[in-house]
């Protein structure tokens, strides 16, 4: 039976490896599927992450301008002060470039991340679905080998 | 054949105990015809001393790294109350000088509001202009925050500061005084299993020649 692989580099057909390079196969998959969890789970990490930002830029609103706040000053200092300037935030950027923007424009930047990590989120989640097709397709034929192997065996 | 426990001789200052180097094999198992149980159990306590040095040693890296990273945080706050404390005393200083000019409360002329800016999220800073109060609050940790008076702020950072350094030079210390140990243990080990065997050997070989003579 000769059944190939879906999505690999070359076709190779799973029918022909032997046991040992197999479970080798098996677990490369698993590997890859381990990695790609795992950046899945960090990228949701992010993406929380900005959708807090959003809240935050909601709190730094006009009516807030004159109530006294807590202003940290250090991880463990804070003075009491209030909100100056309740129409910009600065954003972090990236690469050590802060960008004073009004809250519109910031609450839309962050809006724009956040879609674009939804994005990469589902082709992720798509590749994980096919790479886990892939495994369970390999652990099937793994099984029918092995089954193929023990009858061999035990008519010798 | 003394087995005695050597373990409890001496110890350093903060309790970790010294392991003592065993400089020759035979006098501490009791003559060439001492109990060959003696040195297994001994390994065995060696083993077992190698271990507890071991997880102790894990312990203090762990807590010397977590002192490492708090000192920096203790020093900056402490230099932002100085701070803090400084700008308040020269505005202090031009009040006293206006002040038969000014008796209402605190109007522009001396004051310059501090404006600075915070973190409100890892990538998000707003403005804010700080208050000219003398109060700060310090966050202890444990869900645990009070409002301290500058200059109670800054002694207290101060005192803070002070300890998390003397106990981490005290961890560094006791780091090292615990790789001494360990290796002194191991290679007390080493000796004590390799004259068992030359031992074995030598009894070995006058049994044969017993046998042939």
């Amino acid at each position: 039976m000769a059944s190939t692989t879906p999505s690999q580099p070359q076709q190779i057909n799973v029918a022909d490896l032997d046991l040992q390079q197999l479970s080798d196969v098996r677990r490369q998959l698993e590997e890859e599927l381990n990695h790609l969890t795992n950046s899945f789970a960090q990228l949701k990490q992010a993406q929380a992450k900005f959708k807090s930002c959003i809240e935050n830029v909601g709190e730094v609103k006009p009516q807030n301008k004159g109530t006294t706040i807590l202003v940290p000053l250090t991880n463990s200092l804070y003075v009491p002060g209030h909100l100056s300037d309740a129409e910009n935030v600065i954003v972090d950027v990236g690469t050590g470039y802060y960008v004073k923007k009004s809250r519109a424009q910031a609450t839309k930047y962050y809006e724009t991340k956040v879609e674009y990590i939804r994005t990469n989120l589902d082709t992720l989640q798509e590749t994980i679905q096919k790479k886990q097709e892939n495994m369970s397709y390999l652990v099937n034929v793994m099984q029918a080998k092995l089954q193929q192997s023990q009858a061999q065996s035990s008519k010798v | 054949m003394s087995s005695k426990s050597v373990f409890q001789e001496e110890k350093n200052p903060r309790g970790i105990p010294k392991a003592p180097f065993i400089a020759n094999v035979e006098e501490y198992l009791g003559g060439p015809d001492g109990a060959v149980e003696t040195p297994l159990k001994n390994f065995q306590d060696a083993i077992a001393k190698s271990r507890k040095y071991r997880y102790m040693d894990a312990n203090l890296t762990q807590r010397r790294k977590g002192l490492e990273d708090k000192i920096p945080d203790i020093r900056k706050t402490l230099h932002m109350v100085e701070f803090l404390h400084e700008t308040r005393e020269g505005k202090n200083k031009n009040d006293d000088l206006e002040d038969d000019l000014s008796d209402e409360e605190n109007s522009d002329n001396p004051k310059k509001p501090l404006i600075t800016t915070f973190e409100l999220n890892d990538t998000l800073f707003a403005e804010a202009e700080l208050e000219d109060t003398d109060t700060v609050y310090l966050w202890l940790g444990a869900n645990v925050m009070l409002s301290y008076k500058l200059t109670e702020a800054a002694s207290l950072l101060r005192s803070k500061l002070d300890l998390a350094e003397a106990s981490l030079k005290a961890t560094i210390e006791d780091l090292e005084f615990l790789r001494e140990q360990l290796t002194v243990m191991e290679v007390n080990t080493a000796r004590v299993y390799n004259w068992d065997v030359k031992r074995r050997r030598e009894r070995r070989l006058a049994g044969e020649v017993k046998k042939d003579g």
